[in-house]
């Protein structure tokens, strides 16, 4: 009785001790992480007398809110966050579209040359993207988007690794729901979006946050593809704080921290799928 | 006698045709790369160009660094559609020549005997003027004059105080202070020696490298003798001067205001002198950009216009005003005895010495291949200074590279 009060406590202790370990860990993992976040808040609050001082000044002396109204004043940031908005947002309705048709022919399906044609989608994958910026922009020359907002949208309305995401999802429903609602007379079409969608809810919301972050930092292609002031994106503008010689660090740091609040609005509204979706489509 | 009549008559009715064209609003389109700090006075001086000139639009579009600039106008010219003008370096503008509206046939031999004798030869192609230079600075020594009462003016002496002012300041075991400070990709810094010794890249016809001779050896053992001495990082140097990390280092005199400021926010003061000398001399590498005209369907107006501007941005006046707000160098030798120019110097002693290196500045080699060299340059000079080559190594090296690069 003594025997097993003893190793009962004995495994208490173990698992407090593994317990304290583990959330020792996460918590410095944390810190780690937030670390870049809070030497950004506080950088973009500070005197540029303090921003690279050594050992590192964490707090500010006084708290400059006028670097946010210098920043500002910098570049036209209400049409970069215009622009950047909607191209976010039209650029992630339209790949989750076309990525779910794509997708569910891929993964439910059955037609001539499908392993050919998505080993070939794959294959586009492997090509940097550099390599194709030089074609790419004679393409979108040709075709007389230069500086419009098709040059920045319509080339993003697809993507070959949103399809095989969603193809890896599709492919773990059981194909028996797909006969089962033909008996019903449920069309290929109708079953996507009334039954594989909603059963698809946290990959599909994976592709979509993906995409709205990779739209929203897309840098080179905008710089690129654009130039009027009124085309351009927050990326490209918070470009404006550096050059060849030096960086405006607290008017960069204030530039950023405006540039990153909808990401945050966003993931903190979407993060339950966001985390479930990684989890369940194995990205990590 | 009808002859001339008519001869008079024709000429007349070109000068007024040209008049009418000149008249006519014509739009051009002008690349460049000046962020933040510099765009308001690149505006201002663009803006003042429009007054002067009410039928030219010039569309002033910022393309991002000089790397981002590169790359779209290199995708712009194979699309057929590159801008009037762009800034680019010389290296970038070799293989575009063919694609270029030559400058200097518009101009008169005053304009292009003004500018700095420095800064034509490496705008010359074939014989012609075909770009001008616009924003140029120069390597300079900054130096912490609250810890160096005289900067060093000779390798020897710069390789001294460097040891002397690496320091372990809390007696910690880790070095606080360096003496020097150095970005490990950096082709012009090392070039900056193989000169000051004498050396070369190549031979003056481009059928042989020299570099792999005893000046460009001595030299890259030179810095490989400064690593232990080096804070080196490819962050810029200010920030490491503005955090105490360095004494000294050799960077553009476009820096200036950001090296001054770094130290200035944090209690120190800083001076600016020559680089030190090498046993040859003391020229250090002349940097920045040129303009440059398109010829890719351009119309004769916006060509004409595009000349215009290239040519108001380096007049005397308008030099001087970009030098004194940007961190420049005046690129015109009218514009280095101009009152405006005096007067910032006496404000601004540092000038007067960014000005002196600048005249005995040396410049980028035409070579067409020059863009690539100028990578294994840097790649070479980066390998010693990370300790992952010896001096000896990365130059034997380096000659096999430049060999391969040599036929164009």
């Amino acid at each position: 009785m003594l025997e097993s009060a003893r190793t009962g406590r004995q495994y208490l202790v173990r698992q407090q001790t593994y317990k304290l370990g583990l959330y020792s860990l996460m918590l410095a993992g944390s810190a780690i992480m937030l670390l870049p976040f809070f030497w950004m808040i506080t950088t973009s609050f500070k005197a540029p007398s303090e921003v690279l001082r050594m050992p590192p000044k964490w707090i500010p002396t006084v708290w400059l809110w006028s670097n946010y109204a210098k920043a500002w004043a910098v570049a036209p940031f209400g049409w970069y966050f215009f622009n950047s908005f909607f191209m976010a947002i039209t650029t992630t309705i339209g790949e989750v579209f076309t990525t779910i048709l794509a997708a569910y022919a891929f993964a439910k399906m059955r037609f001539a040359g499908k392993g050919v044609i998505f080993a070939i989608l794959l294959a586009t994958l492997m090509i940097p993207g550099q390599m194709l910026l030089i074609p790419n922009y004679v393409m979108i020359n040709r075709l007389g988007w230069h500086d419009q907002y098709q040059a920045l949208i319509i080339p993003w309305l697809a993507s070959v690794f949103g399809i095989f995401l969603l193809r890896q999802f599709f492919r773990s429903i059981p194909d028996e729901l797909h006969d089962a609602a033909k008996i019903d007379g449920c069309s290929r079409f109708r079953f996507l979006w009334r039954i594989v969608v909603p059963l698809s809810k946290p990959a599909i919301m994976t592709v979509a946050l993906l995409k709205f972050l990779g739209s929203w930092n897309s840098f080179q292609w905008v710089l690129i593809m654009t130039n009027r002031e009124v085309m351009r994106t927050v990326p490209v503008g918070l470009m404006s704080f550096r050059s060849e010689v030096g960086t405006a660090y607290e008017q960069l740091m204030a530039a950023s921290v405006l540039a990153i609040i909808p990401v945050l609005i966003l993931f903190f509204f979407t993060q339950k799928q966001f985390i479930q979706g990684v989890a369940r489509t194995g990205i990590k | 006698m009808l002859r001339k009549v008519i001869l008079v008559g024709l000429i007349s009715t070109m000068l007024a045709g040209l008049t009418v064209m000149a008249q006519e609003p014509v739009t051009i389109q002008f690349w460049h790369s000046m962020s933040s700090g510099h765009q308001p006075h690149l505006v201002a001086l663009v803006d003042e160009f429009m007054a002067e000139n009410p039928n030219i639009n010039v569309e002033l579009t910022y393309q991002g660094s000089y790397g981002d600039t590169e790359d779209k106008v290199n995708a712009s010219v194979v699309a057929g559609n590159p801008p009037t003008m762009v800034q680019l370096y010389e290296n970038v503008i070799t293989p575009l020549v063919e694609v270029l509206y030559p400058i200097g046939p518009h101009m008169t031999q005053l304009e292009k005997d003004d500018i700095l004798d420095g800064l034509v030869e490496n705008n010359t192609f074939n014989g012609v003027l075909v770009s001008v230079p616009w924003n140029k600075s120069i390597m300079v020594l900054y130096y912490r004059s609250d810890l160096i009462s005289a900067p060093p003016t000779t390798w020897a002496e710069f390789a001294a105080m460097s040891a002397d002012l690496t320091v372990d300041l809390d007696g910690d075991g880790v070095i606080d202070r360096y003496g020097t400070g150095l970005r490990p990709y950096n082709p012009e810094m090392y070039l900056n020696y193989v000169v000051q010794n004498g050396g070369s890249i190549l031979n003056d016809d481009w059928t042989a490298v020299t570099i792999g001779e005893t000046e460009g050896l001595e030299a890259m053992q030179y810095a490989e003798s400064l690593v232990p001495y080096s804070f080196i990082s490819p962050g810029y140097l200010s920030d490491a001067l503005g955090a105490g990390q360095v004494a000294m280092f050799v960077d553009t005199s476009a820096g200036y205001y950001y090296n001054n400021k770094a130290a200035v926010d944090n209690g120190y003061t800083m001076g600016v002198s020559r680089v030190p000398a090498g046993p040859v001399n003391a020229k250090s590498a002349i940097q920045g950009t040129n303009l440059v005209v398109f010829d890719m369907g351009q119309t004769q107006a916006q060509k004409d216009a595009a000349v215009l501007l290239a040519k108001f941005l380096i007049r005397a006046d308008n030099t001087v005003y970009w030098s004194t707000r940007g961190g420049y160098l005046p690129v015109v030798k009218s514009a280095y005895s101009s009152q405006a120019w005096l007067d910032y110097v006496a404000d601004h002693p540092e000038a007067a010495v960014e000005a002196e290196a600048m005249v005995d500045g040396f410049a980028q080699i035409l070579h067409p291949n020059y863009g690539q060299m100028r990578s294994v340059l840097g790649s070479a000079f980066e390998e010693v200074l990370l300790g992952a080559a010896t001096a000896v190594d990365a130059v034997a090296n380096l000659v096999i590279e430049l060999e391969a690069l040599l036929d164009y």
